[in-house]
């Protein structure tokens, strides 16, 4: 970006002048940019122009999401979340842009699931894809197009992200994950997500988020059947339920019914809910001590709550 | 004895139409009713008593809740 290559020297010079703390005059900066906003129910708010976080964080060499963390422990709302309050309110918003997930998957389940997570403003997000695109994507999948097909869906998702919000962190994992790779893919996030498709990977996925010490969110969907389930450290997940010798005994319902939309949308969601709920430090409501899986189908508009524990 | 059934996904085609007030004909477990919608045990990858995981040998009482669901792993 050229407004950065220009930028940068300029800010150097600026620090070493005043020989101040990067921090403090990063929050100054902050603290002159802030305009006055209100929230759609009326409700004012000191709140960042869309751009002012970007221009000061080059400025002052910060990372845009250590800018807005910064401006929102100032009490300042960047512009771009301001429609994320009051369901969160600034220590929230902070603690999500601080938050590690890591989510393996980025087909039907996955594109959706990255792009809510994206625009929620999570603030470190690990993906794994090993696949390119293929045509049967198109009925479903976020980050599938026509421009893309035979193209790898990680690169895709890297794009998407940084066009949807570039506070956000990437990892992107561009190999196959086999058995102990979910140990270490999984290792050090606050949240796991498995968005895979299919029954092969799902078993050692859940193995691998235990290993790591990590909640894992599972969803699966067949036809317009969603579940999602979280399982904590040692506890028996989706896969441990559905899978318990490590693969489907029968031909899963999704090779009969296939996967659209409506399902996915939903899983996705229920996946998004969760994760922010775990991000923010809250305890999970779709598995652990106190929470259920969710499974709703669209034909009954049903949704019931399971326990895995039996 | 009546019980509740859900069959989910591609065991829907087997949802009998009084699954809110079903009468299976036959014994008392899960096991039995399965037969008695004409479901392959086998294509029965999970079950739910009463919205807890539970074996197809786990017997029934009256006003249980049944689900059944086939193997789903799709995304």
């Amino acid at each position: 970006m050229p407004d950065a290559a220009h930028a940068r020297p300029k800010a150097t010079l600026f620090l070493k002048d005043i020989s101040m703390g990067s921090s403090d005059m990063l929050r100054q900066a902050l603290e002159r940019a802030a305009v006055p906003g209100v929230l759609s129910d009326g409700t004012p708010v000191r709140m960042l122009a869309h751009g002012a976080a970007a221009a000061i964080a080059r400025q002052s060499g910060a990372s845009l999401r250590q800018a807005e963390i910064a401006a929102l422990e100032l009490g300042l709302v960047p512009e771009r979340y301001l429609r994320n309050f009051a369901t969160l309110d600034c220590a929230g918003q902070a603690r999500l842009l601080r938050a590690r997930v890591a989510l393996v998957g980025l087909g039907g389940l996955g594109g959706h699931i990255l792009e809510g997570l994206a625009r929620m403003g999570v603030g470190h997000i690990r993906i794994a894809d090993h696949d390119v695109f293929e045509a049967t994507n198109l009925n479903r999948q976020l980050l599938a197009t026509q421009a893309e097909l035979g193209m790898p869906k990680a690169d895709a998702a890297a794009r998407r992200v940084a066009q949807v919000n570039p506070a956000v962190e990437l990892d992107v994992w561009r190999d196959r994950l086999e058995g102990q790779d979910f140990a270490r893919f999984y290792a050090g996030v606050d949240v796991a997500v498995d968005a895979l498709g299919g029954v092969a990977f799902r078993p050692v996925a859940e193995a691998g988020a235990a290993a790591a010490g990590a909640p894992l969110i599972a969803a699966s969907v067949a036809g317009w059947t969603a579940m999602v389930a979280t399982a904590l450290p040692g506890e028996r997940g989706l896969a441990g339920t559905f899978f318990p010798n490590g693969r489907s005994a029968a031909t899963p319902a999704e090779d009969v019914l296939g996967c659209q939309p409506p399902a996915l949308l939903v899983a996705a969601g229920l996946v998004l809910s969760e994760a922010v709920r775990l991000a923010l430090g809250q305890p999970p409501r779709l598995g652990g001590p106190h929470g259920r899986m969710a499974v709703v189908d669209l034909s009954s508009v049903s949704l019931d709550r399971l326990s895995l524990r039996g | 004895m009546h019980i509740t059934v859900k069959c989910y996904a591609t065991l829907q085609r087997f949802q009998p139409e009084d699954g809110e007030e079903f009468s299976p004909p036959g014994g008392g477990t899960v096991h039995d009713v399965v037969l008695a919608l004409g479901i392959a045990p086998e294509d029965v990858a999970v079950i739910f008593v009463n919205g807890l995981h539970a074996p197809m040998d786990k017997a029934l009482a009256e006003g249980d809740r049944l689900g059944l669901f086939p193997a789903v792993g799709g995304g």
